[in-house]
C-alpha cells in the first residue's frame, strides 16, 4: 500500500480542493479512489495519441445525431441529471445496485453490461482525448483546442445518452428507484474513471460502491504510476469546467454547428469534396507521435491495433471473450450512413493545416501521422549503410534501405538517383549542379602519384602542395565527412579512394571522402 | 643593344625584326634564323605563338624560353605525366607560359591523369581549346577535370573511350560556352549524355556524334541547339529517318551535315532533312543507303550554294549528276568513291557545270576512262585533288591533260593505275605544286619514272610507291636530291632498293614516316647510314627486312630518338633483339612493336 499511500497524498489535494463540499466519511476510502483516478490518468498520459479513437468516437457521435436529434436537449439535461443524481444519492445508492444487480437474471445482465462496456469504452477514449487535449492546452494553447474540447464533450453527451437509454431499457421491470439507479450506477463505474478529469466531484461517490470499480482498482492498484503534479493540476482545472455540464451540452451543440460550417468553407478550396460532406478532425501533435494509440484499462499495456487490444483482453477475464467484446467496435454503427471524415494537421501554416488558405485534408490517420512525421518532425533515422540519408518514418527508412547502395547516381548537390536519367534531369533543371563521379576508376592516379613522388623527390613537398591545393576549395567540406567516419573504414568504397579525393577531382563528391589532410597520408600507410 | 655586336643590326629595329621574322614560315627557316645571332633568337622567342614538343626533356627550357605561346602541341610528346606538368608549373618562372596559352594539344597524352590536368587546366586560365583525342584511357575524372575550363570554346576528344555521360555532364556544365565539341567514339555516351548537352552548352556551333550509341532522341534535343551549323554523326547505328526528321525542322543555322554510314538512314529521310534547311553547304551521306533516289535529286535541286557532296559507296545515275551540274554551280568537292554507274558520260556532264571543283574522288570508279579525265583536266583548272585509285582504264594521256591544265594540283592519287608508266609521269612535269602522290602497285613505274617526280615536284611531302617493283637505288637517289621536303615515303616491297637506296634516303632530312617493309636487301649498314641522318624519323616499319641484325637496331636506338612507332620482325637475328628494344623502350615508351 505504499504506492497507494503515496499517491493518495499526491491525489488528495486536487479532490479535496475542488470537492470540498464532499462528506468526510468517504475519506476512508478515497485513497484507493484517487489512486484508481490517478491510474487513469497516467494511462492518458501514456496513451496521449488516439488515432483510433478519433475512428470510435464518430460512430456515436452519428448515431446520436441521426437518431436523437430531438432527444439530444433531453439528454443534454438527462446528462447532468445523473450526476445530480449521483451527487443526491451518493453512498445510499451503491449499496443498493451492487445487491440488485445480483439478484437480476444474470445471463442477460452480463450481455448488458458488456454492452455497456463497449459503450464506456468509448467514453473512456473519449476522455483519454480529452485528457490529451489538456495536456496540450497546458502546454500554451488557443482556440482550437477549445473547439476541439467542445466537439469531444458533444460526442461525450451523445455517449452518455445512450448508455442511459440503453441501460433504461435494459432492465423494464426494476423499480423506478433502481432502474434509474443502476444505470446511474454503472454509468458512474464506467464513466467516471476516464471522466476523472471532468468530473471528479461525482466520481469519488461512485466509485466507492460500484463493484466494478473495484477490481480495477485492484487489479492496476500497485501498478499505478506515479502521479504527476500535472495531473493534479489539470484535474482541478477541469473540476471547475465539469461542474455544470448541463448547461454545457446545449452550449456546445451550437458551437460545434459553428465550427462544422467554418471547416465546411476551408474544405470548399481545398478538396473536391462537396462541402458537408466530410467532418475535419484534428488530432494533436503528442497523439500523433505516441508510439502506442490503444492501452489496457486494466494492466496499461499499450498497443497499436485496437484488435490488438482487444485480444489481450481476454486474458483479464470471461467478460472479455464474449463475441461482443471481441467484437469490431464501431461495428454497429456501420448501419449508418458514413460521414466522410478528413483530417487536419496541428501544424499551423502548413497546407494540411484547416487553417489554410488551401487546405488539402488528409484521409486517415495514419496520413496524419506519415504527413506530419514527415514534414513537421526531426529525421531520426539514419540509413546505417550510407549514413547520409535521414528520415522520420521508420517505414521510409525501410524502403529506402531496401535501395540504399543502388543508388549510385550522385548529383555535386549530394542528392542521390536510382535512375541515371533522373540524375540527368536534375542536373538539366538545376544551374551548376554536376554529377558526382562514383570512387571506382582509381588506380591509374594512385600509380601516377608514386611515380611523380619517387621521380622527384626533391621538389616532392611543392608537388603535392600544389596538386592538392586546388582541392582546397571543397576541402572544409570533406575534413568534416572524414572525421565522422574515421572510425568506420569499413563503410568506405575501398582505401583506394584516398587517391582520387586526394587529386581533388571531386570537392562535390557528397560521400564520405579523404581530404589532402594529414590524415589521408595516415590512412595511406595504415594497412 | 643589338648595335653591340655587327654593325647590321644597327639598322634592324627590334620591330623590324619581329616583322622579317613573321614572315618566315617553315619550319626549318625560322630554325636557321634563330642560330644566327642571340637577338635574332630573342625576337623568335619572343614572338612565337606556337610549340610542337617532341621532347617532353625540353620542354622546361622551351616553356622558360618561349613566354607567349598561345598554342602549345603536346601531341608528339605522348610521354608527359602528371609530374611533369606538376614540374612544369612549378619551375618556369610562375607558369607564365600558361597565362597566355589558348591552345592546348594532349592528344595522345595517355600518360597523363586527371590530376595532372587538374593542375593544367587550372593554372592555364585562358584555355580556349583543348584536344584531348585518341586520349584512350581517358574517363570521366579526366573530363571533369577539364570541366574546369570555363572559357572553352572547342574541345575535341575523340577515342576518350572511358568518358561517359558523366563525364560529358561534367564538361557542359563547365564549360557552358562550348562552340565546338567532338565526341567521336566516345563511346559510352548516350542519349541523355547528349540530351543534356543540347539543354546546357546553347552556343555550340559543330558537333561530332559518330560512332555513339546515340538514337533519334538525341537528334531530338540536338535539333534545338539554335546555332548548330556542323554537325557529324558518322556512324550511328541507331539513328533513323525519325531523328533527321527532327533536324529538319530544327537547327536552323545548320550548313554541313555529316551521315555517313548510318545504316537506319534512308534516302526519304536524307530528303526530308534537304527539305528543311535550303543553305546546306556540306552533306555526306556515304554508304547510307543504296541507291540514289529520285527524291533526293529533286531535293538537291533546292541545294544552290551547296560545296561539298559525298555520296561514296551509292549506286548513282547520270540524272544526278545532270542535276548537280546545273544546280550547284559552286560546287568545290565530290566523293563518289566506289560508287556503282558512274560513267564517263556522267562525269563529263557534273564537270560541264561544276567548274569550281577542286576535289574530286573517283576511287574503284572503274568505268572511268581518259575521256572523262580529260573533260575534269579542262573544266576544272582550280583542281586541287583528285583520287582515282584503280582506275585501271587511265592511261598517261589522262596526265598529260592534268600536266597541261590543272596546274594547281597538290594532291594525286594514281594507286593501282596499270595504265601508268613512266612517260605518263613525266606529262605532269607543269605540275609543280604537288605534295601528295600516290602510284603503289604502279607496277609500270621505274626509276626514270622517279627521275621525272624528283625534277618536277619539289615540294612533295608524301610519296607512296608500294610495291613499285621496278624501282631501284637510282631512283631513290634522284628522289633524295630533288624531293628535299619529303616527308613520308613508303617504299615497302620495292625489293630491289639496296643500303644504297637507303644510305641516299638518308639526305631527306625531313623524312618522319619511313615504310621499308620486306626490303629483304638492306642490311644494318643501310638502315645505320639512314637513321644517322633522318634525325626526324617518328614511325619506321622495318617488317620482313630481314638482312637487318642488331647493330642496325642499335644505332636506330641510339639515333632515332624520336621514334614512336616502329614495326619489326622476322629478322634473323632476334639474339639481343630485346636488348635493342630495350633501349627503346627507355626513350620511347609508347613504341608499337609489331612481331
Amino acid at each position: 500500500m505504499e504506492p497507494n499511500d503515496r499517491l493518495s497524498l499526491d491525489a488528495w489535494a486536487n479532490p479535496s480542493s475542488s470537492c470540498n463540499g464532499l462528506p468526510r466519511k468517504m475519506s476512508l476510502e478515497n485513497p484507493s479512489f484517487t489512486n484508481f483516478n490517478l491510474q487513469q490518468q497516467e494511462q492518458k498520459w501514456d496513451d496521449t495519441s488516439i488515432l483510433n479513437y478519433g475512428i470510435r468516437i464518430e460512430p456515436p457521435f452519428l448515431e446520436f445525431n441521426q437518431a436523437s436529434e430531438s432527444e439530444y436537449l433531453l439528454s443534454s439535461t438527462c446528462n447532468n441529471q445523473p450526476k445530480v443524481l449521483d451527487q443526491e444519492d451518493g453512498l445510499n445508492n451503491e449499496a443498493l445496485q451492487t445487491s440488485k444487480s445480483l439478484d437480476w437474471d444474470p445471463r442477460t445482465m452480463l450481455n448488458n453490461l458488456s454492452f455497456l462496456e463497449q459503450k464506456i469504452h468509448h467514453l473512456q477514449d473519449l476522455v483519454h482525448l480529452i485528457v490529451g487535449r489538456k495536456g496540450q492546452a497546458l502546454g500554451g494553447h488557443d482556440q482550437l483546442v477549445t473547439q476541439q474540447q467542445q466537439l469531444i464533450t458533444a460526442d461525450l453527451t451523445s455517449i452518455i445518452v445512450q448508455l442511459i437509454s440503453t441501460a433504461g431499457s435494459l432492465l423494464p421491470s426494476v423499480k423506478h428507484k433502481l432502474s434509474t439507479g443502476p444505470p446511474n450506477g454503472q454509468l458512474g463505474e464506467f464513466l467516471f474513471p476516464p471522466l476523472a478529469g471532468m468530473n471528479c466531484v461525482p466520481q469519488p461517490q461512485h466509485g466507492s460502491g460500484s463493484k466494478a470499480v473495484q477490481p480495477l482498482q485492484h487489479g492496476s492498484g500497485s501498478k499505478a504510476v506515479q502521479p504527476q503534479c500535472v495531473t493534479g493540476s489539470k484535474v482541478s482545472d477541469q473540476c471547475n469546467q465539469m461542474d455544470v455540464t448541463g448547461s454545457f451540452g446545449t452550449e456546445q451543440n451550437l458551437s460545434i454547428e459553428e465550427h462544422e460550417m467554418k471547416e465546411e468553407e476551408d474544405a470548399d478550396e481545398g478538396e473536391n469534396l462537396p462541402p458537408g460532406s466530410y467532418d475535419i478532425l484534428q488530432l494533436e501533435k503528442e497523439e500523433i507521435l505516441a508510439p502506442h494509440t490503444h492501452f489496457c484499462t486494466i494492466c496499461g499495456k499499450g498497443f497499436k491495433r485496437d484488435a490488438n487490444l482487444r485480444m489481450h483482453m481476454r486474458g483479464h477475464g470471461d467478460e472479455y471473450k464474449t463475441p461482443a467484446a471481441l467484437a469490431k467496435p464501431n461495428k454497429e454503427s456501420s448501419l449508418e450512413p458514413v460521414i466522410i471524415k478528413r483530417y487536419s494537421c496541428p501544424f499551423a501554416g502548413c497546407k494540411r493545416n484547416k487553417d489554410h488558405k488551401k487546405f488539402q485534408p488528409l484521409k486517415t490517420i495514419l496520413c496524419v501521422k506519415n504527413h506530419y512525421k514527415r514534414t513537421h518532425c526531426d529525421k531520426s533515422y539514419i540509413c546505417s549503410r550510407c549514413n547520409t540519408k535521414k528520415f522520420s518514418v521508420m517505414a521510409d527508412l525501410k524502403t529506402h534501405e531496401k535501395h540504399c547502395g543502388k543508388d549510385k547516381w550522385l548529383c555535386s548537390c549530394g542528392t542521390t538517383f536510382s535512375r541515371k536519367d533522373k540524375l540527368f534531369g536534375h542536373i538539366a533543371l538545376f544551374q551548376g549542379h554536376t554529377p558526382a563521379i562514383p570512387l571506382e576508376e582509381t588506380k591509374g592516379p594512385s600509380l601516377s602519384c608514386d611515380k611523380m613522388d619517387g621521380n622527384e623527390a626533391s621538389n616532392k613537398s611543392g608537388n603535392i602542395n600544389f596538386s592538392f591545393g586546388s582541392n582546397a576549395g571543397g576541402g572544409a567540406q570533406n575534413i568534416i565527412e572524414v572525421k565522422e567516419d574515421a572510425d568506420d573504414p569499413a563503410s568506405y568504397f575501398s582505401p583506394l579512394s584516398f587517391d582520387t579525393c586526394n587529386f581533388g577531382g571531386f570537392h562535390e563528391f557528397p560521400r564520405p571522402t579523404f581530404d589532402d589532410s594529414e590524415s589521408s597520408f595516415s590512412f595511406l600507410e595504415a594497412p | 643593344m643589338s648595335t653591340r655586336y655587327t654593325p647590321i643590326l644597327s639598322l634592324l629595329t627590334e620591330d623590324l625584326l619581329i616583322q622579317v621574322n613573321e614572315k618566315l614560315v617553315q619550319d626549318s627557316d625560322r630554325k636557321k634564323w634563330r642560330l644566327i645571332c642571340k637577338e635574332f633568337h630573342r625576337v623568335d622567342s619572343l614572338t612565337r605563338k606556337t610549340l610542337r614538343v617532341l621532347h617532353v626533356e625540353f620542354l622546361l627550357t622551351l616553356l622558360k624560353n618561349y613566354t607567349n605561346l598561345h598554342t602549345l602541341d603536346l601531341s608528339v610528346c605522348p610521354r608527359i605525366e602528371d609530374g611533369t606538368i606538376s614540374l612544369l608549373l612549378h619551375h618556369v618562372d610562375h607558369s607564365i607560359w600558361a597565362r597566355n596559352l589558348k591552345c592546348l594539344n594532349l592528344s595522345r597524352a595517355n600518360g597523363l591523369k586527371f590530376a595532372g590536368l587538374e593542375m593544367l587546366v587550372g593554372a592555364c586560365k585562358g584555355l580556349e581549346s583543348v584536344d584531348v583525342s585518341y586520349c584512350c584511357g581517358f574517363g570521366d575524372r579526366e573530363a571533369a577535370a577539364i570541366s574546369g575550363c570555363e572559357g572553352l570554346r572547342e574541345l575535341r576528344m575523340d577515342k576518350c573511350l572511358g568518358v561517359g555521360d558523366v563525364g560529358l555532364a561534367k564538361i557542359v556544365v563547365g564549360c557552358g560556352r562550348l562552340e565546338r565539341l567532338s565526341l567521336k567514339w566516345c563511346m559510352e555516351i548516350s542519349d541523355l549524355g547528349v540530351e543534356l548537352l543540347c539543354k546546357k552548352c546553347l552556343e555550340l556551333k559543330f558537333l561530332d556524334v559518330s560512332y555513339l550509341k546515340v538514337t533519334s532522341e538525341s537528334l531530338r534535343s540536338i535539333a534545338s541547339l539554335p546555332k548548330l551549323e556542323d554537325l557529324a554523326m558518322v556512324g550511328c547505328p541507331y539513328v533513323n529517318d525519325v531523328g533527321l526528321q527532327f533536324l529538319e525542322i530544327g537547327c536552323p543555322s545548320l550548313q554541313k551535315i555529316d551521315v555517313a554510314r548510318c545504316d537506319c538512314v534512308s534516302s526519304s529521310g536524307l530528303s526530308s532533312l534537304i527539305g528543311g534547311h535550303s543553305g546546306l553547304l556540306h552533306i555526306d551521306a556515304g554508304h547510307c543507303f543504296s541507291e540514289v533516289s529520285p527524291t533526293i535529286v529533286k531535293c538537291i535541286q533546292k541545294l544552290k550554294n551547296l560545296n561539298t557532296i559525298i555520296i561514296d559507296g551509292i549506286r548513282v545515275s547520270d540524272t544526278i549528276f545532270q542535276t548537280i551540274s546545273s544546280t550547284c554551280n559552286s560546287l568545290i568537292e565530290i566523293g563518289l568513291s566506289k560508287c556503282e554507274g558512274v560513267t564517263n558520260m556522267g562525269i563529263i556532264k557534273l564537270v560541264s557545270g561544276c567548274v569550281n571543283l577542286k576535289i574530286i574522288n573517283l576511287t574503284c570508279c572503274r568505268s572511268i576512262a581518259n575521256a572523262a579525265i580529260c573533260a575534269i583536266a579542262n573544266s576544272c583548272r582550280n583542281l586541287l585533288c583528285l583520287k582515282l585509285e584503280s582506275c585501271n582504264m587511265i592511261t598517261g594521256k589522262s596526265l598529260e591533260q592534268l600536266g597541261l591544265h590543272c596546274l594547281l594540283l597538290e594532291v594525286l592519287d594514281l594507286t593501282d593505275c596499270c595504265g601508268i608508266n613512266d612517260r605518263g609521269l613525266e606529262r605532269l612535269y607543269r605540275c609543280s605544286r604537288i605534295l601528295c602522290l600516290k602510284l603503289g602497285l604502279c607496277t609500270n613505274i621505274s626509276d626514270k619514272g622517279l627521275f621525272y617526280i624528283a625534277s618536277s615536284c619539289p615540294e612533295l611531302q608524301d610519296l607512296d610507291l608500294y610495291r613499285c617493283q621496278n624501282i631501284g637505288d637510282d631512283g631513290l637517289a634522284a628522289l633524295s636530291s630533288g624531293c628535299k621536303k619529303l616527308r613520308k615515303l613508303n617504299l615497302s616491297y620495292c625489293v630491289e632498293v639496296t643500303d644504297k637506296g637507303s644510305k641516299s634516303l638518308g639526305y631527306l632530312e625531313e623524312l618522319s614516316d619511313l615504310e621499308l617493309r620486306g626490303l629483304d636487301k638492306i642490311t644494318s649498314v643501310g638502315l645505320t647510314a639512314l637513321v644517322t641522318r633522318c634525325k626526324r624519323l617518328i614511325y619506321l616499319d622495318l617488317k620482313h627486312c630481314e638482312k637487318i641484325d642488331d647493330s642496325g637496331f642499335q644505332a636506330l636506338a641510339y639515333y632515332s630518338r624520336n621514334l614512336r612507332q616502329g614495326g619489326w620482325g622476322n629478322q634473323d637475328t632476334a639474339m639481343n633483339k630485346n636488348e635493342c628494344i630495350a633501349i627503346f623502350y627507355g626513350d620511347t615508351r609508347y613504341l608499337n612493336e609489331t612481331e
